[in-house]
């Protein structure tokens, strides 16, 4: 999909410590590893490897005790909580285990609501939130509550809200921790259609081998390091799941139309 | 995040939880009613004692008398002394700082004719120049004295007093209104008998002024320029025996009152202070009005104290819902933080909600602190009436208890605003202290 291997993404010797009393846990020790630009990446590894805090530093929500995250060549252990706030803002989006909806709002307040940090103006934003939950299958829904919804389509709606600013970055956490497997491969395929149109990064953290199977690079994290990197070579026919049910919501709308509106804020 | 999407929100998370909002703009209404409240009957007060004041007159005048009481502290008579005023006195007063104007005072008993009717007056003699300052009011008929033509005597508003007919006697005595136009006047002085081999002294008036009316001293008074009612106090002397002048002309030497101006009320009592220390007791009407001055501005401090109370509770209340809905709303601060919210505008956020809360509070407070001001003013006499009684100062018929001066609902709405964005201040902090992490974690 993208030839030219252009690094999005670089982490050199990042560690991350935690103090639990006297007790030192050492939750990423001294891993490293890059991830390029367009490439569908997944941190696979048990529960407790540390898979979830490296992709946490990543996103620059937890700090790094030491060595260097640097995307799109910046530091993100050199920048203020502003910066890395207006960095989140325009070059990450995020799908949560949990969906973290806030449920207070209606499924297009949610979708605009990185929008709104963007002081986006009011008309377009709604349009382009209203656009993106039409796209994952929701335009029926969009003035539901996160309450009133399923799980998938709450997950959906985080999708729509991780991909409604056309990040470079997608960072997904267990996306499908909480789903069945019919409903997981349905936001999988969504997340991945919804990236390819775009070029976009995807960092995802599983610890399903079925989920991982998306991925271009699978990189294996045991007990704070990396074990293995496994390469492989993307086809459209290596689907995991034995259904294609959820195709027809990315064929539904001209979705690259629509993203190549946006304008491109800080 | 813009302003509008910040206002947006805040309105949204107040009207999701009403009862809550509801019950906290209440405390700011009590508080904001209850400081108007107050303040408003604190002005009314004031107000009152202004007016009243003003109708008294001559506030910062100082009379010193030949018979000067004496008080105690607390402002009851103990004594009074006979004291020498003359003009070494008027000169040592001249010295005393904030003295405006110094003038000695001749008061006379005087006979007045017109025809076979008789009226008297009492001759207030002063100086002239010291008129201005001594705030003498306008003039409803006649001229004041000029350097040319000092003899004008001018009658206060209520002088002179009706004449009676010499003629008759007893209960029926007839009277008339003298019409200072057309009457002719004629002035003469009484107390020593006439010396046989002189004729009687009298004197046509021919320069006749009155005052408007003040509802104050003047009102009652005749007055006269010092060195005329000096030249003809004199020639009325030389219509004497030879020994009554002696006595009548000493009462040019030692004046009956000095009387003095000073440039402000606040140093009247000062003043006062100064002449004492000259040995000489005065008389003022701030010295009367100062303890009263000073129990209203107790009962003031009183009222605004009460009305602080309800404000800092208020204040309390808006910090205990802010922190409350800040611990509902960590996992929504969280989300936010990592969708990449500064977090400047997470404060400004909460910062605003606590702001409406207290403009809202401050609004409805203002408006039913001018019902209420309403309400005291037309029920409340019972009330205040037994509240204030033996305070000469309320004139109980048009006294307004309560005065919501402009300023007072734009200083409530400061308050109120001002209590809402301190007491949001210290939660809206923590808010954006939350580590994203653990916020997105916890249930909500």
């Amino acid at each position: 999909m993208n030839d030219k291997a252009e690094t999005i993404i670089e982490v050199k010797n990042a560690k991350k410590i935690y103090r639990m009393g006297s007790e030192r846990i050492c939750a990423v020790n001294d891993v490293s590893f890059t991830i390029q630009k367009g490439e569908f990446c997944c941190l696979y590894g048990a529960s407790g490897s540390g898979k979830s805090t490296l992709l946490n530093l990543m996103a620059g929500i937890e700090k790094l005790t030491s060595g260097q995250i640097i995307i799109k060549g910046k530091s993100i252990k050199r920048m203020n909580e502003k910066n890395l706030a207006k960095f989140r803002q325009n070059n990450l989006g995020f799908v949560f285990q949990s969906y973290n909806l806030l449920n207070s709002m209606t499924a297009l307040e949610n979708v605009e609501l990185p929008l709104v940090f963007k002081h986006m103006k009011s008309k377009l934003r709604k349009r382009m939130a209203k656009d993106m939950l039409v796209k994952v299958g929701l335009g029926s829904r969009i003035k539901h509550k996160p309450k009133e919804m399923s799980g998938g389509q709450q997950q959906r709606v985080g999708i729509a809200r991780a991909f409604v600013g056309n990040p470079e970055i997608v960072f997904a956490d267990e996306p499908t921790g909480n789903l069945d497997s019919k409903t997981s491969k349905e936001v999988m395929d969504l997340i991945q259609e919804m990236a390819r149109k775009n070029h976009q990064t995807i960092v995802m953290v599983t610890h399903d081998r079925r989920l991982a199977e998306y991925a271009d690079k699978i990189i294996h994290i045991f007990d704070g390091k990396v074990e293995k990197i496994e390469i492989k070579k993307e086809g459209p026919g290596e689907m995991p799941f034995e259904e294609n049910a959820a195709d027809h919501l990315a064929k539904e709308e001209p979705v690259t139309a629509i993203l190549q509106e946006q304008p491109v804020t800080g | 995040m813009k302003i509008s999407d910040i206002l947006i929100m805040g309105l949204k998370s107040l009207s999701r939880r009403k009862a809550r909002t509801i019950l906290t703009v209440l405390g700011v209404v009590i508080g904001s009613l209850s400081i108007i409240i107050m303040r408003s009957i604190g002005y009314g007060m004031e107000n009152n004692f202004e007016t009243q004041v003003m109708q008294q007159g001559g506030l910062t005048t100082i009379t010193v008398s030949t018979y000067g009481d004496i008080f105690d502290d607390d402002g009851n008579w103990v004594d009074s002394k006979q004291q020498k005023l003359d003009n070494k006195l008027v000169e040592q007063i001249k010295q005393i700082e904030h003295v405006r104007a110094v003038s000695p005072v001749i008061q006379m008993d005087a006979m007045l004719m017109s025809g076979r009717y008789q009226g008297w007056v009492y001759i207030t003699a002063m100086d002239m120049d010291s008129f201005d300052d001594f705030e003498f009011p306008g003039l409803i008929m006649g001229e004041y004295p000029t350097p040319q033509d000092s003899s004008t005597i001018i009658f206060g508003f209520n002088t002179p007093y009706d004449f009676w007919d010499t003629a008759s006697r007893g209960r029926g005595r007839n009277t008339k209104e003298i019409d200072l136009q057309k009457d002719k006047l004629i002035l003469k002085f009484q107390g020593y008998p006439t010396n046989d081999k002189k004729k009687e002294f009298s004197l046509p008036l021919k320069n006749i002024a009155k005052m408007e009316q003040t509802n104050g001293e003047f009102d009652y008074n005749t007055y006269m320029d010092m060195e005329y009612f000096k030249k003809i106090y004199l020639k009325y002397c030389n219509t004497l025996s030879l020994e009554n002048r002696k006595k009548a002309i000493k009462v040019l030497d030692q004046y009956q009152q000095i009387k003095l101006n000073v440039d402000n009320i606040d140093n009247v009592v000062g003043v006062q202070d100064e002449i004492k220390a000259l040995g000489f007791q005065s008389y003022s009407q701030m010295q009367y009005l100062q303890p009263l001055q000073q129990a209203s501005q107790t009962l003031q401090m009183v009222l605004g104290a009460l009305g602080a109370v309800a404000m800092v509770v208020s204040a309390i209340s808006i910090a205990n819902t802010m922190v409350m809905s800040i611990y509902e709303r960590t996992k929504e601060i969280g989300i936010m933080k990592v969708l990449g919210c500064v977090i400047k505008d997470i404060r400004k956020l909460f910062l605003f909600e606590a702001a409406l809360i207290g403009l809202l509070g401050g609004v409805i407070g203002i408006a039913l602190g001018y019902i209420s001001s309403w309400l005291i003013n037309k029920f409340g006499q019972p009330l205040f009436g037994a509240l204030m009684s033996g305070n000469w100062m309320y004139d109980m018929e048009n006294t307004s208890f309560s005065i919501i001066p402009i300023h007072l609902p734009i200083l409530a709405l400061c308050i109120s605003v001002s209590v809402g964005l301190l007491s949001g201040y210290f939660p809206a902090r923590r808010a954006t202290k939350i580590s994203a992490i653990e916020a997105m974690k916890t249930e909500g």
